[in-house]
């Protein structure tokens, strides 16, 4: 709190405003549920980064998975006194290892896949609402084309045109998704450009590049935060999708979704934990990077402001 | 306005009499018919319905033995020459009757139907058939050929009346598949149903029930639980993960039988730098599969056992030849080999490659029964003897086009394979032949050998007993022939397939050898 004094002698108080970071961050973990969220999402992070040092086995080492030990109950012991806590898959695989490292593919397959996305969809976006006219047309047109196809076709079938493998997922992610980021883009920056700022940076003849990159872009910045989150959840649950229907990854290295599809087939016959544990792994990083997406976008939101 | 309902109740008690005392069998398949014509595709499906809408000269039983059809009677006049007696009074589901012309047009029309996919030539080929009498034919070779009864059980005998100038399609909307078997064809909506009604004219044992609706239902869990629910009274194609369960319902039968069809590796003999073939770290290495020695090491260092009790739930068989104990032509000195990793390891070192190498395992993961989990196990269990295998595993749709034809100049892709052969004629000529015998096209020797495995007494011995009309001096060579590909591991055998049928309770099915689903073979008790 400051008082200032004014021309005439009166004083008057001001709250100094806070610093935008601190008023952010107070507003984000004022819900309880977001600040769980949160909390659970960096949980998942750090697991999924550290899966290699943390996880009991290496389920992706052939040599240490053993068929001997396949379809395990939640608690059995392996032969050399390990315990499977969440039971072992039709591999033999421990799952908890397994779910650890699936995990750590699902989270880096979205992510990766979100960050090329934006920064694709994000300059096209930019470009088109900077410069308008036919490449404005031309591009939009392009995403409209795009966003009209549901997205777990044109990923099956480019997953079906360039094979399988990790990157091959991420690119087929990066196509289906440019289009979302672009189009949030081009919404926010049309408004951004006619604000007065860019007037001056234009009147100041500074290049297209700077104005774009240096002015416009970083005022676009909060709804494109917003949407990559949630795409990122999506993200996840696409690869989650390819790789349910088999044309994902390899099989000796299952993400969460071939978890899921494998343990699948052992659901009539009462062996329940092959899915299960998968599944809540994948629900609860989805979940929780919705949620954590939700309040960044009303603490982003200036109308929704208090 | 009561006059019509008066006239309606006896109708209708009439339709609902009717309904309860028509048999109808519903079945759930997992592998539906690509088409009603019984030359277009030569597909385990689609041969299984053939024999029902259609007959064979010669039927095979359910252990694939050669069993009077169309023909009562074949022996060889002499050694170029076999003659077949044609059954009499047979009629076409239309009333007209079966003669030796049927069977003269089937021989012209089964090899040569356009755009087939996988044709009827190879049973065909080099087959010259002359009409004796109406109920007489002649059958003649350039040279001796002795399988000649059991090609006749490969294929279904057409009406030269509807199959002229018949197309595919005819036969797939009914137009054309008019046969002498025991059920007629009423109607087939692909992807969805595929009905058939009792011939009641039937030459033979009439089957019981008056209709089958016959349900697609790709996906096992799927057709598992339409079972459970009561949707369809009887499946095919059991999965392995499921038995366990169905054998503790109180309402479902379950019927199991080992098939002919033996799960293999081929490895590849003929490149010396082999694709899939790595030393370790990635550089390039002298295909070690040509050395004996290594194969010797990869088949011990393969815990069959294991594979059968925990990827097959103990639903298989481990296999140490081509085919079954009990078929025509298999050897009695050759056993499964013995799970032994010490030994395994001394050979690699032996062969000069201590420490072994990288390899990649190519499969199916929608062929055989726990194809892709077959292909994991087998990586795990080579990995731990040092030779470090990815496994990559696709739909059949992709494989099979790569395993056979995807390299340069269209030879197989691949450098080690999972792979089944089902022995179609029932004896063990057909897998020595297909994919042991050194690879001649001109000659259809060595059509599946996707390894390329080459031996000059392979062959000389598989040539001398396709061409020995004697059964006993046949069946040593045959046994003789075998034993020097699989000592030689030309390829790995791994085990024999169970199939499992389950019904509903009341309902039984005869398990067959040859993995076919036929309708005529459900009973109810």
């Amino acid at each position: 709190m400051e008082v200032l004094q004014n021309e005439d002698g009166r004083t008057e108080k001001f709250s100094k405003p806070d610093p935008p970071l601190q008023r952010f961050l107070e507003n984000f973990f004022e819900s309880k549920v977001s600040t769980g969220a949160f909390a659970v999402l960096l949980l998942i992070l750090i697991l999924g980064l550290f899966a290699p040092l943390i996880s009991p086995t290496d389920p992706y080492d052939l040599a240490q998975v053993d068929v001997m030990d396949s379809r395990l109950e939640p608690g059995s012991k392996s032969y050399t006194g390990m315990t499977y806590w969440l039971g072992t898959d039709g591999a033999g695989r421990d799952l908890l290892s397994a779910i650890l490292y699936g995990l750590r593919t699902s989270l880096s397959v979205g992510v990766l896949s979100g960050l090329i996305a934006l920064a694709i969809g994000g300059a096209f976006g930019l470009i088109a609402a900077y410069f308008g006219g036919k490449v404005e047309t031309l591009i939009m047109r392009v995403v409209d084309i795009q966003l009209g196809f549901p997205a777990i076709l044109v990923a099956l079938v480019l997953v079906a045109l360039l094979g399988k493998g990790v990157d091959k997922i991420i690119v087929a992610l990066v196509v289906v998704q440019w289009a979302y980021y672009a189009r949030t883009v081009r919404g926010s920056a049309l408004v951004e450009r006619r604000k007065e700022y860019i007037e001056a940076a234009t009147c100041l003849a500074l290049s297209h590049q700077r104005i774009v990159f240096r002015h416009l872009l970083p005022n676009c910045l909060p709804p494109l935060i917003v949407v990559g989150t949630l795409q990122t959840a999506h993200a996840i649950s696409l690869e989650a999708t390819l790789s349910f229907l088999g044309i994902g990854l390899p099989i000796t290295e299952p993400s969460l979704g071939l978890l899921i599809a494998n343990g699948f087939e052992y659901m009539l016959s009462q062996r329940y934990w092959i899915s299960f544990f998968p599944g809540i792994a994948l629900l609860i990083t989805i979940v929780s990077i919705n949620l954590v997406g939700d309040q960044l976008r009303d603490v982003l939101n200036p109308r929704l402001q208090k | 306005m009561k006059k019509i309902i008066v006239l309606l109740i006896p109708l209708l008690s009439l339709m609902f009499i009717n309904s309860a005392s028509a048999k109808v069998l519903r079945a759930g398949i997992k592998g539906e018919p690509s088409s009603i014509d019984p030359h277009y595709h030569n597909l385990t499906p689609n041969n299984a319905l053939s024999r029902e809408i259609f007959d064979r000269l010669i039927m095979p039983d359910d252990k694939q033995q050669l069993m009077p059809g169309l023909a009562v009677s074949w022996r060889a006049v002499d050694d170029l020459t076999w003659e077949f007696k044609l059954r009499k009074g047979v009629r076409f589901h239309d009333g007209s009757p079966f003669t030796a012309d049927d069977v003269v047009f089937t021989f012209e029309r089964a090899p040569n139907v356009p755009n087939s996919p996988s044709s009827f030539m190879t049973y065909l080929k080099g087959k010259n058939i002359v009409k004796i009498d109406d109920h007489t034919i002649h059958i003649k070779t350039k040279r001796p050929y002795p399988l000649m009864p059991n090609d006749m059980m490969t294929f279904s005998i057409i009406s030269k009346k509807h199959g002229q100038g018949a197309t595919t399609e005819d036969y797939n909307n009914g137009k054309a598949a008019i046969g002498t078997g025991q059920f007629k064809f009423v109607e087939w909506v692909p992807g969805d149903r595929l009905v058939l009604e009792r011939n009641d004219d039937y030459w033979g044992k009439k089957p019981e029930w008056d209709k089958v609706i016959i349900k697609p239902i790709k996906s096992s869990p799927a057709r598992v639980a339409a079972l459970l629910a009561g949707d369809v009274d009887f499946i095919d194609n059991v999965p392995t993960t499921d038995i366990e369960r169905l054998k503790g319902e109180s309402g479902i039968e379950l019927s199991q039988g080992i098939s002919n069809r033996v799960i293999y590796l081929h490895l590849d003999h003929k490149r010396s730098n082999s694709p899939y073939v790595k030393a370790n770290g990635g550089g390039s290495i002298k295909n070690p599969l040509q050395d004996q020695r290594v194969r010797k090491a990869i088949s011990k260092a393969i815990n069959r056992d294991a594979i059968v009790d925990r990827v097959m739930e103990g639903v298989a068989i481990k296999a140490g030849q081509l085919l079954p104990e009990g078929f025509f032509g298999v050897s009695s000195n050759l056993k499964p080999e013995p799970y032994d990793p010490a030994g395994a390891k001394k050979l690699l070192a032996a062969a000069g490659v201590p420490d072994g190498f990288e390899m990649t395992i190519h499969g199916p993961n929608d062929r055989y029964i726990n194809d892709a989990k077959i292909c994991e196990a087998i990586a795990q269990m080579l990995s731990r003897l040092g030779i470090r295998t990815a496994v990559e595993t696709m739909p059949k749709s992709v494989y099979f086009g790569r395993a056979s034809r995807g390299g340069p100049g269209k030879t197989p892709e691949f450098s080690f394979i999972l792979v089944g052969w089902g022995a179609g004629t029932g004896e063990a000529s057909s897998p020595l032949k297909s994919l042991l015998h050194t690879y001649d096209k001109s000659q259809g020797f060595g059509a599946s050998n996707r390894g390329r495995y080459s031996n000059s007494e392979v062959d000389v011995l598989v040539e001398e007993a396709l061409a020995t009309i004697d059964d006993a001096k046949r069946q040593d060579l045959l046994a003789k022939a075998t034993e020097v590909a699989i000592n030689d591991l030309g390829i790995i055998p791994l085990h024999y397939q169970v199939n499992t049928w389950a019904a509903k309770k009341g309902i039984r099915y005869k398990a067959r050898t040859d993995e076919t689903t036929l309708y005529s073979g459900v009973y109810s008790n």
